[in-house]
């Protein structure tokens, strides 16, 4: 029998590569909102339906974070911020699940079917946000890969096209900047 | 989806509920007992006018005769669509009274409203917007029982609350699994007096609570057999219980399968009918188990139309609602069809026996409105919870089916 002493206490790995995809991806999706406020009217009218100063926060329990802020007729993404404060907050469970639904092998709505991501905060902006995420989804990535992460894909029109094209130009900007 | 490889299980769910349900014929005398064992010996009841003058206080207060438990006070002006003015107002009367527990006896809104002052006492808070959406509430609970008057709503075991805030023009919903009851009591004589019309329209809730939970994106096994009970109970009951409001038997049945329905959604939420149903009600005012009533064939129709793995689902489920004969006898093609049919040949007979509107114009519902409904559908939580993604043309189309 092991003596008390040889019980030594065990810290679990930081799995340092799903939380850096995480990250990565929820730059991405920030980005693709502010820009797609400027771009896309359906984005653009939901948005301009919430209040002024209106901020949404989607998180990782523990983990990394992207905050957005409506502000003075814009829509910015803030980064990872320390915040005390968010009118709505979309947090996902754990950081497995984060990066399973950032790599598209859990659809968005999955993740919410199987409660691997709750909702703080009022429900309907959470429904608001649910819908310019899935447009955004759609502006950053391509049809055969957006219908792992949405319910329904829109057809691909050129106007799309171009706003993809301006959406990665924003985010590779937003990258150097 | 990448992890799926068949439909035999869900590749995740989550199902929890740690409610004691109680039922069977003088189970409210239960009720002094178990809150000792949890500690409690003065509770609050929360009720509405309508409850109290059906009697029904009377027959909780008269059960806790001859034990030491004391009635702290009754509050029974609940009011239709309670607000946190009502939640603070009965959380002042709960600390006056030097109360420990609580139970609520009536229907949505008065259990809505004591999971409301459960929050403000043991938070010990008067904001409840702070604790908005899901998973804010971090101390435990006062000991909670609930006495449903309807057979309907399933609160007694829903770990979901909505109280409007008037002042901001907001209607709260809380999310946690903290806010469920320690105790769920079914006595017949609580559902005995209820009305045929209410009796129907609160069943047919039931009846689409467990439909919507069978054919949900959070399908599984465990909500299945609790939808598929309440379905098979509420097929076998619900006329009688209309025609025949004094048969305890079946007021009791019915408030089982209200109850196992309650489990059901609460774990697998519900769809399209609901959402359209939240905004028939908070548009026109069309009572919510009515609006279900009508809009659940409509609603399956929708579903049988745009998704072949609903429809899959929406087959098995003629087997709950025309029995096992039905279902061998037809073929596997016709099966969704005739599960819509089975609905509608149980609201007709409602509509026969009781007044039960199967249309939205029946309701008071005009063609004017569909539109703004419509709209609203879209903003309601249960839309993302829908199998399939819903456009705003697809909900007025729903509507306009159903008018």
């Amino acid at each position: 029998m092991k003596a008390v002493s040889d019980y030594k206490e065990i810290v679990p790995g930081k799995k340092l590569f799903e939380t850096l995809v995480t990250r990565a991806f929820m730059f991405f999706i920030g980005m693709g909102m502010q820009t797609a406020y400027r771009i896309d009217p359906d984005v653009k009218k939901e948005v301009d339906s919430w209040p002024e100063t209106f901020s949404f926060l989607m998180s990782v329990v523990g983990g990394p974070s992207m905050f957005m802020l409506k502000k003075a007729g814009s829509f910015q993404y803030l980064g990872e911020k320390e915040v005390f404060h968010s009118d709505v907050e979309m947090r996902f469970k754990n950081i497995e699940f984060a990066y399973l639904t950032m790599t598209g092998r859990i659809s968005v709505p999955n993740a919410v079917y199987h409660n691997r991501q709750f909702v703080r905060g009022s429900l309907i902006y959470g429904m608001s946000i649910i819908r310019v995420l899935n447009v955004v989804q759609t502006l950053l990535l391509p049809n055969f890969i957006a219908r792992f992460y949405i319910k329904e894909v829109p057809r691909l029109t050129f106007k799309k096209v171009i706003n993809r094209a301006i959406t990665y130009f924003n985010i590779s900007y937003g990258a150097i900047k | 989806m990448l992890f799926k490889k068949n439909d035999v299980i869900p590749e995740y769910y989550e199902f929890f509920n740690s409610v004691k349900i109680i039922s069977g014929y003088k189970a409210l005398e239960t009720i002094p007992f178990e809150l000792g064992k949890l500690g409690a010996k003065r509770p609050i009841i929360i009720t509405d006018k309508g409850v109290a003058q059906a009697g029904l206080v009377k027959h909780v207060v008269d059960s806790f005769g001859g034990t030491d438990t004391v009635i702290g006070a009754v509050f029974d002006e609940t009011p239709q669509d309670s607000s946190n003015v009502v939640v603070n107002q009965i959380a002042a009367i709960y600390r006056a009274q030097n109360c420990d527990s609580i139970i609520a006896i009536g229907g949505g809104s008065a259990i809505d409203t004591a999971k409301g002052v459960n929050i403000v006492i043991s938070e010990n808070t008067d904001d409840l917007l702070k604790f908005m959406g899901n998973y804010r509430l971090t101390k435990p609970m006062k000991p909670f029982v609930v006495i449903p008057t309807t057979a309907g709503t399933g609160s007694e075991v829903t770990m979901a609350a909505v109280i409007a805030n008037p002042e901001k023009n907001v209607k709260m919903q809380f999310i946690s699994d903290l806010i469920l009851p320690k105790l769920a009591v079914l006595d017949p004589r609580m559902t005995a007096s209820m009305p045929p019309k209410i009796t129907a329209a609160t069943g047919m809730d039931a009846l689409t609570h467990s439909v919507e939970a069978y054919i949900g994106p959070q399908k599984n096994p465990v909500c299945d057999a609790f939808a598929a009970a309440a379905i098979e109970l509420i097929r076998d009951n619900i006329i009688t219980a209309v025609t025949d409001g004094s048969n305890k038997d079946v007021r009791l049945a019915m408030a089982n399968a209200a109850l196992l329905a309650g489990l059901a959604f609460s774990n697998s939420m519900v769809g399209i009918v609901h959402a359209t149903a939240h905004a028939t009600g908070g548009i026109c005012h069309v009572p919510h188990g009515i609006a279900n009533s009508i809009l659940l064939p409509y609603g399956l129709e929708f579903y049988i139309g745009k998704s072949p793995k609903v429809k899959g689902y929406i087959e098995s489920l003629l087997l709950y609602l025309a029995g096992p004969e039905v279902f061998v006898q037809t073929p596997p093609a016709e099966r969704a069809a005739k599960a819509v049919a089975a609905i509608r040949n149980i609201t007709n007979e409602l509509k026969k026996q009781s007044g039960l509107p199967v249309r939205l114009s029946e309701a008071g519902v005009t063609e004017d409105k569909l539109e703004s409904i419509a709209k609203t559908t879209l903003n309601d939580g249960a839309i993302a919870f829908s199998p399939v993604e819903v456009s705003f043309e697809e909900a007025l189309g729903v509507l306009k089916a159903a008018f």
